[in-house]
Formats: C-alpha cells, structure tokens, sequence
C-alpha cells in the first residue's frame, strides 16, 4: 500500500498524452447528438431577416482559443451565408488579430465587402466600462475602425447604427472569461432589448445555464457545443466547415475516452483511500 | 485548425494574415513541447518559454494599451480637433455639435485624472490620487450596481419563482404520448427549489441550529457539493481539449511541408524518416535527450 501512496504523479501525465496522442492518430470522428442550447443558438440566427445587423464580440486569447476558435469560425460562416451584416468589436487585446484572420479568408467565400458586410472595429480598453460605453453609443466608443483607421462614418455599415443598440439585432460574444458573457448581459443585456447568444470556454459554461433562456438566448458550451453547432450548419453552408466539423468530431472521440481514464483514476484513486483508511485503522485496533 | 484550413504549401517566413511558415511551426512546436518537458521537472526549456512567453505578452499588451488607450484618443484625437479649430468646423460628442476647443477641454480633464493617479510613483502619501482613485471606484460601482443587480439579482430571483407545470406542454392528460408528459419538468423544478432552499439555508447563521435547520443545512451542502463536483468536470472538459489541440497542432506540423527533408510528390508517401525530421520528433528527441544527460549527470553528482 505504501507503494501506491509514493506514486509518481508524473505517470499519469504520460499516461494521458500516450492516451491523447495515439488516438489522435489513429481514431476515427465521432458525431455528437443535439443539445437544447446550440440548436437555440442556430435557431437565433436562421430567425433573423436578410440583412440584420450581429454584433460579434471576440472576449477571448490564444489560450482559449483551442476551445473558441472552432466556434468563432462556426459562426462566422453561419453569418455571412445568412447574408447577416457583422460588426466586431474586442473587449480583450489579443483578439483582434483573430477577427482580421478569420474574416480575411471567410469573406470573399460568400462575397462579403469590408466596410458594407461587415466591419472590424477592435480592441476597446476598460472592461465592464467599454461594454457599456458600446451599448450606449458606438460612435463615441469607435471613433475609427482596427482595419486602416477609417473614420466611423466613412464606414457605410456603421453609419446605419444608433446609440442605445438602435439597429443592432443581436449580440454574440465568444466568451472565455471576466470580461465576457456576464459582463454583456449585466451592461448590455439588462439595459437594452438586443438578445444575446455566446459560445463559452467549458470553464465558464456552468455559470451560463442559469441564465438561459432569458437573458441569454443560446449558447455553445465548450469545444463540444462548437462540434454540435459545427455539425448543425455543415448542410447549410456547402460544405464549407466540413473539415473543421470532422476535426472536432475527432477530437471529441479523444476527449470521450480521456474522459473514461481520469474517471477511472479518480475511482481507483477513492478505493485506495478507503481501503488505505480501514488497513489504518484496523492496525491501530 | 488552420492547419487544416491552409491549401497552399508554407514559406520559410511569411507573415501575411491567416497563413503559417516553416519557421513559425518549428517555434510552435518548440514552445509547446519545451512549456510540457515541466511535467517531468522544472528545467531550462521551461523557463525559456515562460520568460518568452511573459516577455511577449508584456509587449503585445502594452502596445493595445498604448494604442488604444493613449495614442488614439489623445495624442490623434487633439491633433484632429485642431485641425478641426483651423478648418472652422464643430466637433459632434454625444449627439451634440460643439466648438473644437470645448472637445480638447474635455479630454484634457480625464488626461488630468490619469497623470494624478501616476503623482503616487514621486509622493507616496499625497493626495492627489485619491481624486482619480475615488471617481473610478465610484463609477465602477454605479456601473455593476446598476446592471449586475438587474442581471444576476433580480431577473434570476424573478425565475426562480415560476410554476411547477410547463407551460408549452399539453400536460398530464396525454398519457398516451410520452413526448408531452412534463413529469420531469416538474420534478426538475421540485429539485431546483429544495435545492435553492437548502443551499441558501446553510448559510443562514442568524438562528441556533436546531435538528430541523442541521438537516436543511446537509442538503444545501449537498447541493453544493454537486454543483462544485459538476464545475469542475467542466473544468477538467476545458482543459482536456486544450491537450487535444496542442496534440492536433504537433501532428499539424509533422506534415512534409514542415519536414528538413524536402516534400515528396503529393500522392507519394513520404516515409519514415520524413516524419522523423519533422519539428515536433526532432524538438521532441532534442529535450527528450537532454533532460535524460541532466537526469544521469545529476544521479552521478548525488553518489558521488
């Protein structure tokens, strides 16, 4: 028994990437059934007419971003097939350079313009502040855009918004952390009529779903909600998310089964310590 | 992902938005494996990525905040508004056209603010801070009381009060359809109210605790525990797919693309030692065998 209580810890490191990498490797995707709160999600956007305006909100960084970033991608897609104009905005530094990345090679697939379709404003300092300043006057919050420093008026897109959220439809944030969803809701959600949707890190996920369905219409929970969400709009967009659709799917397949080992350590873990505990005693009787 | 997503083949260095190069897959691959080699012990690798990686995060975050918070709208934005003073034109702030000057004025009061929060680095107790300091910790409270206590106060207070029924379900006289019985919904709720009940019953210290309210208090506990126990599977969800993309991007890299040996034909197999000379093998064998020479220069060091 003492051996087991010296246990190398690093063991099971090795275990899990052994684990992880092989089936990886060799495995096969795995589909995942519907959740309630990613069809809510893809019900949101399918209900809004041709040409509403989506504020996007990129709440996350390069640490998130394995969990997010398939959502972002998702998204962006579902958005721009939809023929729904997207204006982004960043609460967190690093993420601009996602929305530029992501939008520069998704855009031209569905012919989407710079400036009419779609618009990238950027990083805005302040936290929970720069929500609300968002909420309250866009103009006054991006006097230019992130792209080349146009003048926001110059922009065709945004000229259409007013203050208040006046002519944004619906606010998505790809949430990793503080500031992310909650902070929306409480500075924007509350004060507003605009309904939000988010795809959250699986950390952040927990806190959601007491406010779900009213004060946050849908939401994709961790990298499995993206799959989900991946999974539901492969049909519609032609196929063009069907690679990262079949990547997730793997990866779901791999983390399934990194499930069932830490499940099974945390059993055997609990029979040692039991087992240990009544040895214990019954030597001290 | 945007491995997978990139059609054509990489340049040695390229920095164009949305593709990868050469180089950057070998530094990739470097850091992740030299961030992981601190699973077996703290060692040089290790500390070359976190002081990399704090260094660059320092840098990348400070030039945001000084884009964003300093150069835009003070440096660029007095230069625009005296532009806009000589060309005679009015400013437009917050719905309202004022003079250009009036705008300087404005944003010179916040400027004030800021440098007064710096006076505390030359005058540890004077009192020049406290001005700045008061006003944020004033707004910043305004601010969350406000939509805070709207959002996660009273709008959930407000849900926690609904019926016990399903409203868009036919209910209990449909036994013949299954998909209408919301006997689980409400047994849902039921759990949801003695749960919220309980939970909040613990932490009720105001009254001696009697056998009834102990018991009430237990099953809060419970309570807790479950909802800990079900934050902490996402956690370890979040954190397992974190390892799925770091192992997705090493296999990403293994590609011939990345390889030392140049790409075969596509639709050949590359072969073994293609793989082999790849990024993620040769990084990997590198900090693999050097840890293994400190590992055995160490055991020596301790016997002797």
């Amino acid at each position: 028994m003492a051996a087991i209580h010296d246990f190398d810890r690093r063991w099971i490191f090795l275990a899990m990437g052994v684990l992880v990498t092989t089936l990886y490797t060799l495995g096969s995707e795995k589909a995942l059934t519907n959740s309630e709160y990613v069809d809510s999600y893809y019900a949101t956007i399918e209900a809004l007419p041709e040409g509403s305006v989506v504020m996007l909100s990129a709440d996350f960084d390069p640490a998130s971003a394995a969990e997010l970033l398939p959502a972002y991608t998702a998204t962006i897609h579902h958005l721009l097939k939809r023929n729904l104009k997207v204006v982004n905005v960043a609460t967190w530094p690093p993420a601009p350079p996602y929305t530029r990345e992501e939008f520069y090679r998704i855009a031209p697939m569905y012919g989407a313009e710079y400036g009419t379709d779609w618009t990238a404003m950027g990083f805005l300092p302040g936290d929970d502040v720069a929500m609300g300043n968002i909420g309250q006057s866009l103009r006054s919050a991006y006097p230019k855009d992130d792209v080349d420093g146009t003048e926001y008026d110059n922009l065709p897109l945004m000229a259409g918004l007013g203050d208040n959220m006046e002519g944004v439809d619906l606010l998505i944030t790809m949430s990793a952390g503080y500031p992310g969803i909650l902070e929306w809701i409480a500075q924007v959600g509350g004060r507003y009529e605009t309904p939000i949707l988010a795809a959250t890190t699986a950390v952040q996920t927990p806190d959601l779903f007491a406010f779900y369905p009213n004060q946050c219409v849908g939401f994709l929970g961790a990298a499995t909600g993206a799959t989900r969400y991946l999974q539901l709009i492969d049909e519609l967009t032609d196929g063009a998310v069907e690679e990262v659709k079949l990547e997730n799917q793997k990866r779901m397949m791999v983390q399934s089964w990194a499930h069932m080992l830490i499940i099974l350590l945390i059993v055997v873990g609990n029979l040692i310590y039991f087992f240990g505990a009544k040895g214990k005693q019954g030597a001290k009787a | 992902m945007i491995l997978a997503l990139q059609q054509a083949a990489p340049q040695f260095f390229d920095l164009t938005p949305g593709s990868l190069d050469i180089l950057g897959g070998w530094l990739v691959c470097f850091f992740t494996l030299a961030v992981f080699s601190f699973l077996y012990r703290d060692n040089p690798f290790y500390k070359t990525a976190e002081h990399a990686f704090v260094g660059l995060g320092t840098a990348y975050y400070t030039l945001q905040y000084w884009k964003e918070g300093i150069w835009e709208p003070v440096v660029e934005y007095m230069e625009e508004r005296s532009a806009d003073m000589d060309a005679g034109e009015l400013y437009s702030l917050g719905g309202m056209d004022i003079e250009p000057w009036l705008a300087i004025s404005l944003r010179i009061i916040p400027l004030l603010l800021g440098l007064m929060l710096l006076w505390r680095l030359f005058s540890p107790n004077s009192w020049a801070p406290r001005w700045p300091l008061a006003i944020m910790v004033g707004v910043y409270a305004a601010l969350k009381m406000t939509g805070e206590t709207q959002s996660k106060l009273v709008v959930l207070l407000a849900e926690a009060m609904t019926p016990l029924t399903d409203p868009t379900k036919v209910g209990w006289a449909e036994w013949s359809n299954i998909e209408q019985w919301d006997v689980f919904f409400t047994f849902s709720k039921i759990v949801f109210f003695v749960g919220l009940f309980c939970a909040l019953g613990h932490f009720l210290f105001t009254y001696k605790r009697t056998p009834l309210l102990a018991g009430v208090s237990r099953i809060g506990v419970i309570t807790l525990m479950i909802t800990f126990g079900s934050m902490f599977g996402f956690t370890v969800l979040g954190r397992i797919a974190l390892l799925i993309e770091r192992v997705d991007a090493l296999e990403g890299y293994s590609a011939p693309a990345y390889s030392l040996v140049d790409a075969p034909p596509p639709g050949t197999d590359p072969g073994f030692l293609n793989a082999a000379l790849s990024p993620p093998f040769i990084i990997g064998g590198i900090i693999v065998l050097l840890l293994a020479i400190g590992a055995i220069s160490r055991r020596g060091k301790s016997t002797a």
